[in-house]
């Protein structure tokens, strides 16, 4: 396809904006000094190193603060600002999940959703449509099952299998740490949910496309991806959104005076009559205001709401794949011609298309601007660069900025600053990072182990300081899961609260505890790990030696006197060691914790229907060097207080 | 907090802590199984069960004299006259009829103690499974940045301080969208699950949750260690009970499904005094467009699992009935009109049951036109003439004294319907 002149011309406007940005920048940009003010907060260099990992990181690795200290820790956190980083290793266990590149196209053809399967297979002669839902159940999920291989289909959740995987793989192993937390932050975020399941097949490509790209570029850049991306447009139905009766292009008005053959004519009307159901759904226009960028206090009405709805219609998603979405508008492409079509104000980009006989033409006011009639799609990007650039989005996202990475209430102090550099940066990601490390606040005792683990960063980050080896990462996701937060599946488009009142409830945090016994006594099935190499194979000779090793291993820089008082004494008390040593004897081997269940339309009933792992009556020994007493330890190190604090 | 504290030592419940260098306390055999002990005064209970997928109201409560069903359901609708292949309606006032597999709502229903609500449903007309249960789950139809959950927000409105961590419970693996918020709730799908567990090795996992417990206690973090003492409060209460060998009262059968596991460890959890208040459990496979069968097949199944689990819930109460009321919920409706696949495709209302003794029972309330095509929304569907805000909302305060409209449900200031004495 060729890309369209306009995108091109942006694009060299852009080149050439950035080339001519540096050449006045005295120095360039690689020599803007940062200096972190840690020293004044009474912060050790070393200290300073473990803070600055425990929060642009999945947690820190063994040997990682040394590394940081060597570097400096300026440059670290640049380092990990650009992102660019070789990752051979990570790379090589992702080709393994060969479908998480596919664009959304590829997707809708080799991953059609249950229902539509059905109705493929009966339309191929392959089910009889009365056999469906009656007689031998099984029997009928074998026929779908073989239609679906006879024609190379996978089910749904084979995908967001794989799409999961590659996230816990990442977030274990990426050396771009930064990024993969701001790629998970910026996603939740712009929220959309599996749980819709009209969009989620389109979430892996949102997450790749749209996300990932632009975590550390212009704040403007995200949103507008977000706003075109069919993910999104789904999620919150803009994609459905239409001008009244009377107020889109006519039929009339698409001929422009030419004469278009009939039957291009004839397309062009199905296309404008497609949602009959149609009219204005502001749920985009709401959300894109009240939680991407304004904030609900940033000063909307709902006459606003509905005047940026009435912008966007027309906004939807272009023709994908064979039996996709809107193969029929694709019909209609064909028949108008592309050409024809531009000449007429649609737009096509990627996945997007802008439909003007779906725009409303009239005027509207948006926070008192005024936007001419006639705007057509450029009016939209013009409201989205407004709310991009507005006072009221650059408090919110630092605001949210510093939640995420500071504390649970950042100083109105520090969100101001970061406001002013997001306003004076033209909304540019990686100078608000920068003005909120660089700022006193984020190095006081407020900030310094104030933040709780997500039930993810909480899995990552023992992952990580065990150096595990994941071969099953979906495990991890059914224990993320456990504690309370199933990544991808959060229903509102708000995300996931970011705070540590959220996280942390009577069931998930005992489910913390359990994961860090079960993780360390190697009960978690495709998650290695190997206790005794991670202190180069010095057996401690002691619980509470191993009890110090392992904490000063595992939480570097922590203060672990108090762990250490209280758990001695049990420790020390020789017989109950030697209970626990000859119960765990008996212990079962590793077993999957939940049953993978099936492709199912209810979303929300899955792992409703766990099966209990059936205990082995074979007594096994830990492997290599993985004693039990020490597997005790470092569990209840992971599931303690202090572990889940960063 | 306070109280429950103090009763919890002075119910020499600590018993845990003076476990060090033995085994301890909570998991000792001699307090296990015995009677429940009433740690918290009981207070009413609201149980709801959501029906994911949209159940067919009109196969549910058959409004069988209508001719235009009829006419419309070639080979789905059913009749209360006896004598045809088919097993009739059981005719409940001459003009529903109740279908032949939820046989066990009969009787309550005769008896008064449950309600029906015909053509419930949202003002929004979405007819995406999704928007349609983000809706009604966040109880505001007509906005999705809603943060929380309505059951949330009652229990928010509940009056009294959260004394447990049981207050709002939902048996499921995550938290559901109508628990979405600050207030207190807990998800748990089994409750043999929660404790600390090392599979085999109970001697570890005691050790383990000495550990925990002293840790928790000592760090100076107060969210965690005000978590930390209640999750092992939780932990003590739960292991009062024999959960795993749980006896039902009256000899009351719970379906072996999903729900029926659900509803009776929803029954387990009431008797154990644990203070809950608000539960939620599901139920799904409603969304029924192929073949949904009639007396057998896919929706009879379905509806047997939904009546025959609430009917072994509510005779497992026996004397504390009183104390709940347990109310269905579905997202929408389906088509009047049966599709080409023998089932029905999305459609607008729907009908809901609310069981309890101070039900206005015996009756199918809400209002129900006949279905000819200019009394059916966009020529389609059962029309929605009745808000679900309404119902719940009453149900919420006649049971459990939640007035607050304004909050409960905000952005609504519609009237109740009086399914509630």
């Amino acid at each position: 396809m060729k890309a369209p002149l306009k995108v091109i011309c942006s694009f060299v406007f852009l080149l050439l904006s950035a080339l001519l940005f540096s050449s006045f920048d005295k120095g360039g940009s690689k020599t803007i000094k940062i200096v972190f003010p840690y020293k004044q907060a009474g912060l050790t260099e070393r200290q300073a190193a473990a803070h600055l990992l425990s929060r642009f990181t999945y947690g820190a690795k063994s040997g990682d603060v040394d590394r940081v200290l060597k570097m400096g820790l300026e440059k670290w956190f640049q380092q990990q600002l650009d992102g660019n980083i070789k990752n051979e290793s990570l790379d090589k266990m992702l080709d393994q999940y060969e479908d998480i590149n596919l664009t959304n196209s590829e997707v809708e053809n080799k991953y059609p959703r249950q229902a539509k399967v059905v109705r493929m297979a009966i339309r191929d002669g392959f089910v009889n449509k009365d056999s469906v839902g009656k007689g031998d159940q099984k029997a009928y999920r074998k026929q779908l099952q073989d239609y679906m291989a006879a024609n190379g289909l996978k089910p749904e959740g084979e995908l967001l299998r794989q799409f999961i995987n590659q996230k816990i793989l990442r977030a274990a192993y990426t050396n771009n740490q930064l990024h993969e937390l701001l790629t998970d932050f910026w996603f939740n975020h712009f929220n959309v949910s599996l749980t819709k399941n009209q969009c989620a097949s389109f979430v892996p490509a949102f997450e790749r496309d749209v996300i990932r790209p632009n975590v550390t570029g212009k704040f403007q850049n995200l949103l507008m991806a977000t706003a075109k991306s069919p993910a999104m447009l789904v999620f919150l139905d803009n994609f459905t959104s239409t001008g009244e009766q009377g107020a889109t292009t006519s039929i009339e008005d698409m001929q422009m005076g030419e004469k278009l053959k009939p039957v291009a004519l004839k397309r062009l009307k199905q296309l404008q009559n497609k949602k009959k159901a149609g009219g204005l759904n502001e749920n985009y226009a709401r959300e894109v205001m009240e939680l991407h960028t304004l904030g609900v206090d940033g000063g909307y009405t709902q006459n606003d709401v509905t005047q940026a709805a009435r912008v966007l219609t027309g906004w939807t998603l272009a023709p994908m794949g064979t039996d996709g979405y809107g193969a029929a508008m694709e019909k209609v492409i064909e028949k108008v011609g592309e050409a024809n079509l531009q000449k007429r104000g649609f737009v096509r980009n990627g996945d997007f298309l802008f439909v003007p006989t779906r725009h409303d033409n009239g005027e509207k006011t948006v926070l008192g601007k005024k936007f001419a009639a006639g705007g057509g799609y450029e009016e939209g990007v013009e409201l989205l660069s407004m709310l991009a650039h507005h006072q009221s989005t650059a408090k919110f996202i630092s605001k949210k900025l510093a939640t995420r990475f500071v504390n649970d209430h950042p100083a109105q102090k520090l969100v101001d600053k970061m406001a002013n550099t997001f306003n004076s940066s033209d909304g540019d990601i990686k100078q608000v990072m920068i003005a909120m490390v660089s700022s006193p606040e984020f190095w006081t005792s407020d900030a310094l182990r104030e933040k709780t683990k997500s039930p993810f960063e909480l899995a990552m980050s023992a992952v990580r300081s065990l150096d595990a080896e994941i071969t099953q990462p979906y495990q991890l996701f059914s224990w993320i899961n456990k504690m309370g937060q199933k990544m991808y599946y959060y229903q509102a488009p708000t995300g996931f609260p970011d705070r540590g009142q959220y996280w942390i409830n009577t069931g998930s945090l005992l489910n913390r505890m359990n994961f860090g016994l079960a993780l360390a006594s190697q009960r978690i099935p495709g998650i290695k790990i190997n206790l005794s190499s991670l202190n180069n194979n010095h057996e401690p000779e002691s619980a509470e030696a191993a009890l110090l090793t392992y904490g000063k291993l595992i939480m570097p820089e922590r203060n672990l006197e108090e762990t250490v008082k209280r758990l001695k004494p049990m420790l020390n008390d020789p017989e109950l060691v030697s209970k626990v040593e000859k119960a765990a004897a008996k212990a079962p081997i590793a077993q999957p914790e939940v049953q993978m269940k099936e492709e199912s339309g209810d979303m929300m009933m899955a792992g409703l229907n766990k099966e209990r792992p059936r205990r082995n009556a074979n007594a096994v020994q830990l492997a290599n060097g993985n004693n039990t007493m020490l597997a005790q330890v470092v569990g209840v190190i992971i599931g303690s207080p202090e572990f889940q604090r960063k | 907090m306070t109280s429950r504290r103090g009763f919890l030592k002075a119910g020499g419940l600590a018993l845990f802590g003076i476990g060090l260098g033995g085994v301890p306390g909570f998991l000792m055999d001699a307090v296990a199984g015995t009677k429940p002990l009433g740690l918290f005064k009981r207070r009413k209970i609201m149980v709801c069960i959501f029906q994911r997928g949209a159940m067919d109201g009109l196969m549910a409560v058959t409004p069988f004299t209508d001719q235009y069903l009829k006419a419309a359901r070639p080979t789905l609708f059913m009749s209360a006259a006896k004598g045809s292949a088919v097993k009739p309606l059981i005719d409940l006032d001459g003009r529903f009829g109740l279908h032949p597999s939820m046989a066990g709502f009969e009787s309550v229903f005769r008896d008064k103690r449950m309600a029906i609500v015909h053509g419930i449903g949202s003002p929004n007309t979405t007819r995406s499974h999704f928007d349609a249960q983000d809706y009604m789950e966040s109880g505001t139809p007509f906005k999705k940045g809603t943060e929380t959950g309505w059951l949330n927000r009652a229990v928010g409105l509940l009056g009294h301080d959260a004394a447990t961590p049981f207050q709002g419970v939902s048996l499921t693996s995550s938290l559901p969208r109508s628990f979405y918020g600050d207030n207190p709730a807990v998800a748990i799908s089994n409750l043999q699950d929660f404790n600390i567990q090392m599979r085999g090795n109970i001697k570890g996992a005691n050790l383990a949750a000495k550990s925990f417990e002293d840790l928790y206690d000592q760090t100076s973090s107060g969210l965690l260690k005000e978590t930390g003492k209640e999750s092992f409060d939780a932990i003590k209460m739960l292991q009062k009970t024999d959960t795993k060998n749980y006896k039902p009262a009256n000899n009351a059968i719970y379906p072996n499904t999903s729900l029926g596991n659900s509803l009776k460890q929803i029954a387990q959890l009431i008797k154990m005094d644990v203070g809950m208040e608000v539960a939620f459990a599901e139920s799904g496979g409603w969304d029924t467009h192929f073949n949904q069968g009639t007396d057998t097949g896919i929706f009879a199944r379905n509806v047997n699992d939904l009546s025959e689990s609430i009917i072994a819930f509510w005779t497992d109460m026996g004397t504390l009935q009183d104390d709940v009321t347990v109310m269905t919920m579905t997202e929408f409706g389906r088509t009047v009109k049966q599709n080409g696949t023998g089932g029905t495709d999305h459609g607008r209302a729907s009908c809901n049951f609310i069981l309890g003794n101070a039900v206005k029972g015996g009756l199918v309330h809400g209002t129900i036109n006949p279905l000819a095509i200019e009394n059916l929304e966009d020529g389609r569907d059962l029309a929605v003439t009745t808000d679900f805000r309404s119902v719940f909302s009453e149900v919420a305060d006649r049971h459990l004294g939640i007035s607050n409209d304004k909050v409960l449900f905000p952005d609504w200031n519609g009237n109740k319907i009086g399914v509630m004495s």
